[in-house]
């Protein structure tokens, strides 16, 4: 089927304009039935590259990469409260039809699916995954970092073992190694194509690949204006897709629109089906006017906290740091700064952790009177001043939240100075260690306990916000990561979590929730650990 | 004196806008300098569950995000927006008049130099470089006050070289010249005074011109910090919420900027009708 | 032919004398934006998995492991060549963004300015020809009060009551009603581009984008045009030559026409360029409120992520129109003026 573009397009702009400026309500039969065909996404930000291991490349290309390539592998999805989202405990066969593993856990064996074809319909061979593969450990790109996470640095480990078949060993059985495949950042390329615009200079052709596609997926970008708009087209030969179905939209638009409230009024007035990332403060209004489906799911995999630096005073200080933490009013933020949507990580009653999950939510409540004997204790006893520091992209969260930090803090004599940094100054100190206490917000691609306590809990990075500097916590970390037996990872991720609370590095505030602003005959929206949309499972009713 | 003063009178009773404008001035000070002891709330007190309300008798302007009153918001942002727009024309002043005065004066390369620097000033972009200069020196009140005080010293700069090199040959200055005050002094004690009254005009506008930087600097993330109060803040705080319909987060502190500017621009062609009448436009 | 000389030498002559200015203003942008704090390549490496090796390559592909005035010295190389390196948080080269976005600007500063001029003009006549009355206080209030406005205020005012309230404005998210399509860039400037291809709905519907920002716009720079323009005007209607017209008994609209106003234009056209500079730089505010995709929120943007080449770009385009903007007035000037020295 063939669409006429310009025809549609006049069509809604008729629909578009014509409340406005009373022009001709043009929507003919065909405009309306390719109108129904096609989802309209509207997005704060811009792609960069279409590429998302090029340095430099925006968040919303990871997305956009699952829907236009394949992955060896895929998450399963799962229904939650709100909605439904990724399962990492359920990976199933995307451009491999299954996999094998051996029974040390080391050894990986993909088969790909018979008859799967490029976008140029060539037929995907072993050769493409090889040098895919290869170009994720070889080419400068993100991606490297994200491979040895799951124990591959070597293009030595991947090898073809039969006509569609490859092999992956690695070192020692790392509960990783799977997952990596599911990421953004490995997708398969048709590299007979790619090779094609390699130079000696770029043998990966990272930088052709920044503007055009060596793909097989389930769409194909048909044109893309960087910082403006990608249209893509329905690959009508993918049969990669859960049960081999191809996705319901023929079209995809992806349109970049600057202002967050303006993007959900687009989908409330119909004229766009999706935005992601809806402010806090304008879906209760949504809610009640009710012409759109808000879907709700807590990011489990992201989390936000107010962070202590320390390895400096005064936040070096235990006491100091926990007394702050106490003075915290957490309802109240939650509230003010994220509307109530999100899931709560304070306020639990615990001091044995009933699971070995991080985060977790934490045993900690305002309390001013503790807040005040532990800075007494400290030797803080008149207070002391400090800074409170956030990004300046964060602001329509964090600005009201400062505000209540400075308020709750002045009642136990610590004066809080809000600093708001450009983002690129924030990076930079938070990487020096420069700032005492600051907003921090962290997202993991896979959110297990070791990965979270490896990455974000114990590393010398930026990541680890705190600085927080445990050896045992550090060791069970790069331990778990081997570790198949599952209670002996839970007892590990336990010790994690009884040391981190009390060590006290930062004040774990809550999971904000990702907030999908749906059309109302658009369903199947899932949220992915990327937080981006993938198209291939939306559906209009 | 009291010649001047009937001059002053005169000229307000034929020019009521100017006495409302001196009038609403001295408002303004009186907010800026007695705010606490006025302001019907706590400024910074929050109150999450009184959050976004519509004005009311208990709220005259409304209430924030953060169910905080922002008439008292206001009036304790006065201070803080007049203090930045005054400490900022203080500066470009001062700094100005006196480097202009010496150009003016000196003529010659110094002229020349000069001159130049102001001609590459003046090709700025001046928003977008004063914007820069907030993001190079940090979110900070003083680093606001410079910004502003910085893209503002080219003109004085300008008006000070003008107003000088007329008067640098006449008479009175010769006369001082042949008394044998030195060229400081007769810049110092006898040029810039008289050129003290054409000033004022200036910085009166200016003023209204340094607030309106300040709150647009602020409005773009790149002035004065939540939590202050501070209009220019406040009003990017509530175009969050314009869409959804709360304008009375946006209009009030709207309205105060602009009534203040107000006040200072119809001070400072009072003021220009006072000091010579001829020059009214 | 002797003019035609006179003023090509002039331009010449202007032009070269422009040239330390915009050097002065490339250097200092340059230095600038070296000050400035944050690390653009720890920045930009925004991935959990990066190391510091990561943001080495990064820190080298930007240049940025040289000494500044290495840098310096290869920034004049690139900009003397035509190139203003690439905009990292967009992933084009500043030129490609910056004649992308530069049309958007224009056509929103010129319409602006067009609605600006044909309320001025009309007001301060009138209120030029009644001095002192009724009609001149209002003009004269009212053009205080346009200037008194932030126009982020204004525009967010403005938003409220055309597209919150009363529904008659289009959403503002910027210059294409969101699901027209996109003119082939001809030149960039929809309302010209819509109606070469004879798209009447879209070039409706282009315009009624413009209406509130340009209306915002307009409002702000409404006071110095009008201001302007009932002095000139005053100034020409007491001159000797108005006087005579009088007393040779033309009719009175004539008079005003033909001599007043006439001569009243100069000193307008003046304005109206220094208005069209400061409009293009302060952009940046009504572009935000509008999202509308100008050179001044992609400067702003740029500037609060450090990336260096965009707030570069942007600034130096500036400069330059600034200079191309008063060579032009100046030469109109000259032309409409022959007591204007040609120098």
């Amino acid at each position: 089927m063939t669409i006429n573009r310009r025809d549609y397009l006049k069509g809604s702009a008729g629909l578009a304009g014509g409340a406005l400026v009373g022009g001709p309500l043009g929507s003919s039969i065909a405009a309306a039935q390719s109108r129904s065909e096609t989802l309209r996404h509207v997005m704060g930000a811009v792609l960069t590259s279409l590429d998302p291991t090029t340095g430099g490349a925006t968040r919303e290309s990871s997305p956009l990469s699952m829907n236009v390539y394949d992955r060896l592998v895929a998450f399963g999805t799962k229904q939650v409260a709100g909605g439904r989202m990724f399962d990492m405990g359920n990976i199933r066969g995307e451009l491999a039809q299954k996999v094998d593993r051996s029974a040390d856990g080391r050894t990986y064996t993909f088969h790909l699916r018979e008859g799967a074809t490029w976008h140029d319909g060539t037929p995907v061979e072993a050769e493409d995954i090889k040098w895919s593969l290869d170009r994720a450990v070889g080419a400068p790109s993100t991606a490297k970092a994200q491979m040895s996470n799951g124990s591959m640095t070597d293009p030595g480990q991947f090898k073809i073992v039969g006509d569609r078949q490859i092999e992956i060993r690695t070192e020692r059985p790392d509960r990783l190694t799977l997952a990596t495949f599911c990421v953004p950042f490995l997708p398969m390329f048709n590299s007979k194509l790619a090779k094609k615009h390699a130079t000696s200079d770029d043998p990966w052709a990272v930088n052709w690949l920044k503007d055009n596609t060596a793909a097989g997926g389930a769409y194909i970008v048909e044109s893309n204006r960087p910082g403006q708009q990608v249209v893509l087209r329905r690959n009508e030969n993918w049969k990669n897709g859960e049960n081999g179905k191809l996705p319901y939209f023929q079209r995809v638009i992806v349109q970049t629109i600057p202002d967050v409230s303006a993007r959900a009024s687009l989908v409330e007035r119909g004229d766009a089906d999706l935005t992601l990332d809806a402010a806090a403060s304008d879906i209760p209004g949504l809610e009640k006017r009710g012409r759109v489906s808000i879907i709700a799911v807590p990011q489990t995999n992201a989390w936000q906290s107010v962070a202590f630096n320390t390895l400096a005073a005064p936040f070096d200080d235990l006491k100091v740091r926990q007394a702050v933490t106490a003075a915290l009013p957490y309802e109240d933020m939650f509230n003010a700064a994220i509307f109530g949507r999100g899931k709560r990580l304070f306020g639990a009653d615990w001091s044995e952790p009933p699971s070995s999950a991080i985060p977790q939510p934490m045993p900690v409540r305002r309390d001013l009177d503790r807040a005040k004997r532990l800075l007494a204790e400290s030797g803080h006893a008149g207070g002391f001043r400090t800074t409170f520091s956030f990004p300046a992209s964060m602001s329509t969260t964090v600005e009201p939240m400062a505000a209540l930090i400075k308020e709750s803090l002045a009642t136990i004599g610590v004066d809080v100075t809000v600093q708001k940094l450009p983002d690129a100054q924030m990076t930079t100190m938070v990487s020096e260690r420069r700032l005492p206490m600051f907003f921090d917000f962290f997202t993991a691609w896979l959110p297990t306990s070791e990965y979270t306590t490896r990455i974000f809990l114990t590393a010398t990075t930026r990541w680890n916000a705190s600085g927080w500097n445990d050896a045992i916590a550090t060791k069970l970390g790069d331990d778990a990561r081997y570790e198949t037996d599952q209670a002996k990872y839970d007892a590990m991720m336990v010790e994690v979590i009884k040391r981190y609370v009390a060590a006290n590095p930062l004040a774990l505030l809550w999971h904000p929730n990702h907030d999908a602003v749906v059309a109302k005959n658009v369903e199947g929206y899932t949220y992915w650990f990327h937080r981006g949309a993938d198209y291939r499972y939306l559906k209009r009713i | 004196m009291s010649a001047t003063a009937r001059h002053v009178a005169w000229v307000l009773r034929g020019n009521p806008v100017t006495a409302i404008a001196t009038f609403g001035f001295s408002c303004l000070v009186f907010l800026a300098l007695f705010g606490p002891w006025i302001q019907p709330h706590d400024p910074i007190a929050s109150n999450v569950a009184n959050a976004l309300q519509p004005p009311s008798s208990a709220h005259w302007a409304g209430t924030d995000q953060l169910g905080r009153d922002i008439l008292s918001r206001l009036i304790a942002a006065t201070r803080i927006d007049l203090a930045i727009a005054a400490s900022a024309v203080a500066i470009s002043f001062a700094a100005g008049v006196v480097i202009g005065s010496l150009a003016g004066y000196a003529g010659g390369l110094v002229d020349r130099v000069i001159g130049s620097v102001v001609d590459v000033l003046m090709a700025f972009p001046l928003f977008v470089m004063a914007m820069a200069m907030v993001a190079v020196l940090g979110n900070r009140i003083e680093n606001i006050i410079i910004a502003t005080a910085f893209i503002n010293l080219p003109f004085y700069i300008r008006f000070a070289r003008a107003e000088v090199n007329v008067r640098r040959n006449a008479g009175w200055v010769e006369a001082a010249r042949a008394c044998g005050d030195s060229h400081l002094d007769i810049v110092l004690f006898s040029l810039i005074p008289n050129i003290l009254p054409a000033m004022a005009v200036q910085i009166s506008l200016n003023l209204g011109w340094a607030i309106l930087n300040a709150a647009g600097l602020s409005f773009l993330g790149l002035g004065v910090t939540a939590p202050t109060p501070e209009w220019g803040i406040m009003v990017a705080e509530g175009a969050r919420f314009i869409l959804s319909g709360q304008w009375w987060l946006v209009a009030f502190p709207g309205a105060a900027l602009m009534l203040t500017v107000l006040c200072f621009n119809l001070l400072g062609d009072g003021l220009r009708d006072i000091l010579d009448p001829r020059m009214r436009t | 032919m002797k003019i035609v000389v006179n003023v090509a030498a002039r331009v010449g002559n202007r032009l070269l004398a422009s040239l330390p200015a915009l050097f002065g203003v490339l250097v200092f942008t340059f230095l600038l934006m070296r000050v400035l704090p944050g690390d653009p390549a720890v920045f930009f490496s925004s991935d959990p998995n990066a190391g510091p090796e990561e943001v080495e390559r990064l820190r080298k592909a930007m240049g940025l492991d040289q000494p500044m005035l290495v840098q310096l010295a290869y920034y004049l190389r690139d900009v003397a060549t035509g190139h203003l390196g690439s905009s990292m948080s967009t992933g084009q080269t500043v030129v490609v963004d910056l004649v992308e976005r530069l049309p958007a600007s224009l056509e929103l500063t010129f319409i602006a300015l067009v609605l600006a001029l044909s309320l001025a003009l009309p007001l301060g006549i009138l209120a030029a020809l009644r001095p002192g009355s009724a009609l001149d206080h209002a003009v004269r209030f009212i053009c205080s009060l346009g200037v008194c406005a932030p126009t982020f205020v204004c525009g967010l005012l403005l938003i409220y009551v055309f597209y919150v309230v009363l529904g008659w404005a289009p959403d503002p998210t910027g210059r294409i009603g969101v699901f027209d399509a996109p003119p082939p860039g001809i030149t960039g400037l929809l309302l010209i581009d819509y109606l070469l291809v004879g798209d009447l709905a879209s070039w409706r519907s282009a315009l009624s984008q413009l209406v509130l920002p340009a209306t915002t716009m307009a409002l702000f720079v409404l006071a110095p045009l009008a201001r302007m323009t009932r002095a000139s005007m005053l100034a020409a209607l007491g001159s000797d030559f108005i006087r005579t017209a009088r007393a040779l008994g033309l009719s009175h609209w004539k008079v005003i026409v033909a001599y007043g106003l006439r001569n009243a234009l100069l000193p307008v056209i003046t304005i109206t360029g220094v208005v069209f500079s400061t409009m293009l730089g302060a952009n940046v505010l009504v572009e935000k409120v509008f999202a509308w995709p100008g050179v001044g929120s992609y400067a702003l943007d740029a500037l609060l992520s450090s990336d260096f080449a965009p707030v570069q770009g942007f600034v130096l385009l500036m400069a330059t129109i600034f200079v191309m903007v008063n060579l032009l007035i100046d030469t109109l000037y000259g032309l409409a003026d022959p007591r204007v020295s040609i120098r």
